[in-house]
């Protein structure tokens, strides 16, 4: 990563007139593209629902700039241009001129609102400073959902080339590529890390486990951000952990032809939204699993749980996080963890998309707050938290990475040294990413991991190694 | 015509054809919106959790818990000035006989005294939105000429109303006040429906983006082969 940010600012110095957009594009975006960019308008116009919100959101906006005191983005750069509701306006006036009745009259009788391509690139710039946390629909008194406006302008932009290559090559790779997954993870190599993770278990838990993978007819399919296999070996043993604990080892598989649950498609494009949703459920219907268990991810939960049902209807999988599966088997007695063996001060950092809806917020906390002796909240949190700033596939984007380390990530750092944590719990693949490198560019002096890679610590395994005895033997390891 | 003729004709045939066309008009709003969900969306609604939205929708009714600091002040001054203008003009004595004439409505009545607060807090409240949306430069740059003309046409009514209401303050002749007032209520009737105070029904509506949220199954596929089929057509 860090080599690419690099070869960016390089690119920077080469080019010294300013590059029209803060990330880098795939293709260069050609002529006409205020033309073509209307004319993708018009189709998705046509054929999506998108009309009767932009109609609604134009007739009822009260520009009363409450959203503007809940973006953390604006709270930290105070930049006019990272107003909710102006960013909003762009697409808005666009929209007003040219797609409906009162706007083409207007446009007879006074100078109108041109688009032009400043303004697109004005768009392509401030559509990827948004992270569609969406923390600003909860302050706007009708409700607005910048998100979902953010998301329509992205996916416009899209159409007409205006995409980060970044989040596009990896969409490629996914659908088209050879390996079907974002971080082109091959079939051998998944095998590989899996084999990896079986000994790695086996030695310090004391259990000989194989991972299940393509097995036909069991209750659970899994799914995770596919670079967990390659970054995140904890939370997945600590997954793994719980499963064995609670006796469903024959309950669950991992498909072998498409075990990446990443879905970039939320980001910016309806069309790779729906695409990868299908694969995901193909697999499923493959292996003739009967739920989908998605990970520590926020997005790909986000993206299956609601998307499923949207996509699929009554063909739709049960989809599950894999935090309320492990919610269930304490309440249920049929896992236990051990209160003496985190001590240091934890806290948990809500993942917007599990919590902004209220979906997930209760559940995570009530597993820590069984076995962290010392677990304090961010305030504000749950439903109302900051973003970690990387939300939005912003953390993918190499190029980025100053602006989500000085801006977007501000307020969340400042919330986090607020705690004075040791360690701080994020479920989610796209945030710890960001909040790893956010404790280091701000020396905030904790460490960030997943929920399941302290529950790994803490979760007596039957048969096996007792979580005191790991501990002890993980700290002469240390020494 | 004579200035009590106008009046006249301003409290009779105008007010009935106004006051039509603020109903007619919402109700379209209303109905748009019933066509959406149900014929646009149809199934997909089982998806939604309706009950959380309707608790989001109404905890703004008395929105304590959204004071957030930052919004204090204009979200106070917002708040009570709807409070009057929801108030006002349905519980006025002298809007009750209006009420009962047309509609047949038998509404109570408040006191004058609490008409007459109510009013001149209203004012207040909408001069003091007016004054800040002019001064901040945040506001400024997302407000459209509408959002300051509106709010100029929501305060005529009740300025002009009080004023007739008493003699004493009131610099113009009282009919002249009077036709002003009703005037000024028949244009908000009209703007209703097609501006953003569109809102007084679509309030209910709007909370419901996680609606939005429910993409239409394939319309992504048919965008893409739209474009395509023109791409490939030009070559
Ligand atoms: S979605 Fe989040 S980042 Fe985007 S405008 Fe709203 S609060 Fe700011
Ligand atoms: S809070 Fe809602 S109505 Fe107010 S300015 Fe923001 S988007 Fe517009």
């Amino acid at each position: 990563m860090e080599t690419q940010t690099i070869a960016a600012k390089r690119d920077e110095i080469a080019t010294p007139a300013r590059r029209a957009f803060p990330y880098h594009v795939l293709e260069k975006p050609g002529d006409n593209l205020v033309d073509r960019f209307l004319e993708a308008f018009a189709w998705v116009l046509e054929y999506t629902d998108y009309k009767p919100l932009l109609d609604s959101y134009c007739r009822s906006t009260a520009k009363c700039n409450r959203c503007a005191v809940a973006c953390p983005i604006l709270l930290a750069s105070g930049d006019p241009r990272d107003i909710p509701c102006y960013r909003t306006n762009l697409l808005l006036d666009t929209y007003r001129r040219y797609f409906t009745m009162g706007g083409w009259v207007k446009a007879r009788f006074t100078t109108p609102f041109e688009l032009t391509e400043e303004l697109l690139y004005e768009m392509g710039d401030v559509f990827y400073r948004c992270t569609v946390c969406r923390r600003c629909t909860r302050s706007c008194p009708l409700g607005f959902d910048h998100g979902l406006i953010t998301r329509l302008g992205r996916y416009l932009l899209s159409l007409v080339g205006i995409v980060p290559k970044a989040l596009q090559v990896s969409v490629q790779e996914q659908l088209e590529g050879e390996t079907h997954n974002t971080s082109k993870v091959s079939r051998a190599g998944l095998l590989d890390v899996l084999s990896f993770l079986s000994e790695e278990m086996e030695e310090s838990l004391g259990v000989k486990l194989d991972f299940p993978t393509d097995e036909t007819d069991r209750d659970y399919v899994f799914f995770c951000a596919v670079s967990d296999y390659l970054m995140e070996p904890d939370t997945l043993m600590g997954n793994a952990a719980v499963l064995y604990a609670a006796g469903d080892w024959d309950r669950w598989t991992i498909g072998l032809c498409n075990y990446d649950g990443i879905n970039y498609g939320l980001f910016y494009s309806d069309w790779h939204l729906e695409q990868i949703i299908k694969r995901l459920v193909a697999e499923v219907d493959r292996l003739k699993g009967r739920s989908v268990l998605i990970g520590e991810c926020g997005h790909a939960s986000r993206a299956a749980h609601d998307f499923i049902p949207t996509f699929m209807g009554q063909r739709a999988p049960p989809v599950r996080n894999f935090m309320e599966y492990t919610l269930d088997c304490l309440r249920a007695g049929k896992i236990s963890l051990d209160p003496d063996v985190v001590t240091e001060r934890v806290t948990y950092h809500d993942p917007c998309n599990l919590a902004r809806s209220g979906w997930i917020v209760d559940q995570p906390r009530e597993i820590l707050r069984s076995f962290c002796r010392d677990y304090v909240d961010m305030t504000p949190k749950g439903a109302d938290n900051y973003c970690c700033g990387g939300g939005g596939g912003l953390v993918s984007i190499d190029e980025l990475h100053d602006f989500r380390m000085e801006i977007a990530g501000k307020v969340k750092a400042e919330q986090i040294a607020r705690t004075g944590a040791d360690i701080v719990v994020a479920p989610c693949a796209n945030c710890k990413k960001q909040l790893k490198e956010l404790v280091e560019h701000y020396e905030i002096p904790c460490t960030v991991v997943g929920l399941h890679d302290l529950v790994l610590r803490a979760i007596e395994i039957p048969g096996g190694k007792s979580p005191v005895e790991r501990r002890a033997e993980a700290a002469l390891f240390a020494i | 015509m004579t200035i009590d003729r106008w009046i006249e004709f301003a409290k009779g045939p105008l007010f009935a054809v106004t006051f039509m066309v603020m109903v007619l008009g919402l109700g379209r709003q209303v109905l748009l919106q019933f066509y959406f969900l149900g014929v646009k969306k149809g199934r997909r609604l089982r998806n939604v959790h309706w009950k959380q939205v309707a608790r989001e929708t109404s905890s703004w009714v008395v929105p304590v818990r959204h004071m957030e600091p930052g919004t204090g002040l204009f979200s106070v001054a917002s708040y009570l000035m709807h409070v009057g203008v929801l108030l006002v003009p349905l519980f006025l004595v002298d809007h009750i006989a209006l009420w009962n004439a047309f509609l047949g409505l038998h509404l109570p009545a408040i006191g004058e005294g609490t008409a007459d607060a109510l009013t001149l807090l209203t004012i207040s409240c909408a001069i003091l939105l007016l004054v800040m949306r002019l001064l901040r430069s945040r506001h400024r740059l997302v407000s459209r000429p509408a959002d300051y003309l509106l709010l100029m046409a929501v305060l005529l009514p009740f300025l002009s109303g009080y004023l007739a209401s008493h003699p004493s303050v009131n610099p113009c002749p009282w009919n002249v006040m009077m036709l002003t007032h009703l005037l000024s209520a028949e244009l908000l009737f009209v703007l209703m429906p097609f501006t953003k105070l569109a809102h007084v029904v679509l309030f209910f509506f709007d909370r419901i983006s996680v609606v939005h949220w429910q993409l239409r199954p394939g319309a992504g596929d048919r965008v893409a082969e739209a474009l395509y089929r023109k791409e490939v057509g030009a070559r």
